[in-house]
């Protein structure tokens, strides 16, 4: 009866590697505000993959990838230049009508191919449990790239986030600002294909909301974020193999119940 | 921290094992079988009959396209003797990874375990373009074969062939199963196109929802003229809908059929405006309450429509 936990382990080792890096951006993304960047440039890089069967590239071939690729770059450019204009207008405003133009354009260019909008479809469902090894060694190693490109930057990307820019120049701060969209919009697209938008989201939001609820120091945060994202990940899995339930909600709603419980948890303690 | 991991996985191992051992009664001597689809299910049941324990993973009332996998999937996949799919890139978006996680190497692509229904059934709009204006092009066909009876014996023979493969001392068991299946079929083929005749389904011009008619269509005489959705998963212009609406009355087209996964507003809207009777026709075995084997499902098809024509009268 090890099979039970060995078909399970892929899938679980992808959520943990997701936890691992989104629990991180998630920080970043809370702290600036822009909650659903990830969806914006998710359908920014559909939008490059629409291109790509346009031109009558499969959404397997390569050129696929490159184009999506380069959408990528694109919005993340897009989102760093909109942010000019944050002082009268939230950038997720901004964000809000990227996503939104992105999808639509979409639907335009699908109108006028041959093979309609089923495979576009794929990009954003996802299949957790169709993780192969390879596709978990591939996330992680982009992850872990990312992640050291992060790290060793740390400085201006958590002033970016923390707001506290007054030594960097405008310019340095759009570069800045550019990196970090483009990064986070190469994990993100890599992560929908995997396990889907909202499992996505889930990932990017919920632990760094827990974090900012049960601690105060962003190591502190960021420690818990981590541990949600994993506990969560464990959980959710069991629970959608015990109830068999599809498993991408599963883990969404586990993130629900983690969300609750940590409110319950604050309020117990200011009480106290 | 590794530690705390390894603590992790180990308990995540325990409560799987524990569950899963509740889970699973082997069937004793019986080929393990899962199909993707309940139609692909109903008939090697017809064909397997006691030798055979058969499971699905798609309900038939959701959409093939699109099927949430569930970890039970990887379990009935994972003791499988035999995969059966319905092939032509109909499951290509959940069930290749699934096979593979599943590592079972008996129903790999390419296994003796591993069956695509549609061998030697005759798949229409391959490669090729339908429509009328830009067209749509399926490169391996439209996989929707199941809907025309006739493809129902094609596959059958096709599942008794892979089951006697697989057990073959059952092979002469599989063979009389079949020719009974068969014989069923083909008089229930005979019954069906009187009864559509019957009710002036010959040469009847319909619109669909969704390009999964064509099999049907070819079946019983219908003419699929045109689909509410120009393009898979594209929702319709306003154009498109005016000018469906126009030829519709115009092309004294007699019925709308929308499929039960599709939202059926639009559709309803096109239908009152053309002045035809709309039919939410199921596609599948377990998509109406009635459809419950691959027979009952053109039975209640049929009387669907019968009764869609006599303007919802019994």
């Amino acid at each position: 009866m090890m099979d039970a936990l060995s078909l399970l382990l892929w899938p679980l080792l992808a959520c943990i590697a997701i936890a691992g890096i989104h629990a991180y951006l998630g920080f970043h993304v809370v702290e600036r505000g822009v909650i659903f960047v990830d969806l914006a440039l998710a359908q920014v890089a559909a939008l490059g993959a629409t291109i790509g069967f346009l031109l009558g590239y499969d959404l397997h071939d390569p050129m696929a990838g490159w184009l999506s690729m380069g959408a990528v770059v694109v919005g993340a450019a897009l989102i760093a230049l909109l942010k000019a204009e944050k002082r009268r207008i939230p950038q997720e405003a901004f964000i809000g009508i990227v996503y939104a133009v992105a999808a639509a354009t979409a639907i335009l260019i699908v109108d006028r191919t041959p093979e309609g909008a089923e495979h576009i479809k794929f990009m954003f469902v996802g299949n957790l449990l169709a993780a192969s090894p390879e596709e978990v060694a591939r996330l992680a190693a982009l992850y872990l790239g990312i992640g050291i490109i992060h790290f060793v930057w740390r400085r201006p990307f958590f002033a970016i986030s923390h707001g506290t820019t007054e030594g960097m120049s405008k310019g340095r701060v759009r570069l800045w600002d550019f990196l970090f969209y483009l990064t986070f919009g190469l994990v993100v697209t890599q992560s929908v294909a995997v396990a889907g938008v909202l499992l996505v989201f889930s990932y990017l939001i919920v632990p760094s909301v827990v974090g900012m609820l049960v601690a105060d120091t962003a190591p502190a945060r960021l420690a818990v974020g981590w541990a949600v994202g994993v506990l969560v990940s464990v959980a959710g899995m069991l629970a959608s193999y015990k109830f068999d339930f599809p498993t991408g909600a599963t883990v969404v709603a586990t993130f629900g119940l983690a969300l609750l419980l940590a409110l319950g948890y604050r309020g117990a303690v200011r009480r106290a | 921290m590794m530690r705390r991991f390894g603590g992790l996985f180990r308990f995540a191992g325990a409560v799987i094992l524990a569950v899963a051992e509740v889970g699973t009664a082997h069937a004793g001597g019986r080929l393990h079988v899962v199909t993707t689809t309940q139609d692909l299910a109903s008939i090697a049941m017809e064909i397997g009959g006691d030798r055979i324990a058969v499971e699905t993973l798609a309900k038939g009332y959701q959409d093939p396209h699109f099927v949430d996998a569930k970890p039970s999937y990887l379990l009935k996949l994972r003791k499988a003797d035999l995969f059966i799919q319905v092939g032509r890139e109909l499951e290509v978006g959940w069930a290749p990874g699934l096979i593979n996680n599943a590592r079972n190497k008996h129903i790999q692509p390419g296994a003796s375990g591993f069956l695509d229904a549609s061998t030697n059934v005759n798949i229409l709009e391959v490669g090729g373009r339908v429509g009328r204006e830009q067209g749509d092009v399926h490169p391996l066909g439209n996989p929707h074969y199941w809907l025309n009876p006739e493809n129902g014996i094609a596959m059958a023979a096709n599942i008794r062939d892979a089951l006697s493969r697989l057990a073959p001392t059952d092979a002469s068991y599989f063979q009389e199963r079949y020719t009974a299946f068969e014989g069923r079929l083909r008089a229930k083929i005979g019954e069906w196109k009187k009864s559509a005749a019957a009710m002036g389904l010959t040469g009847m011009k319909v619109v669909t929802y969704h390009r999964s008619w064509p099999y049907f269509a070819e079946a019983f005489g219908l003419e699929v003229v045109d689909y509410v959705e120009p393009r898979p998963g594209v929702p319709p212009a306003p154009r498109h809908v005016q000018e469906l609406t126009a030829a519709m009355k115009a092309q004294r087209v007699g019925l709308l059929i929308v499929e039960p996964y599709f939202d059926p507003k639009l559709s309803q809207q096109i239908a009152r405006n053309a002045g035809v009777p709309m039919l939410v026709l199921p596609p599948s075995v377990g998509a109406a309450p009635a459809a419950t084997d691959y027979i009952r499902l053109f039975d209640t098809q049929l009387d669907l429509i019968r009764r869609a024509l006599a303007g919802g009268k019994p």
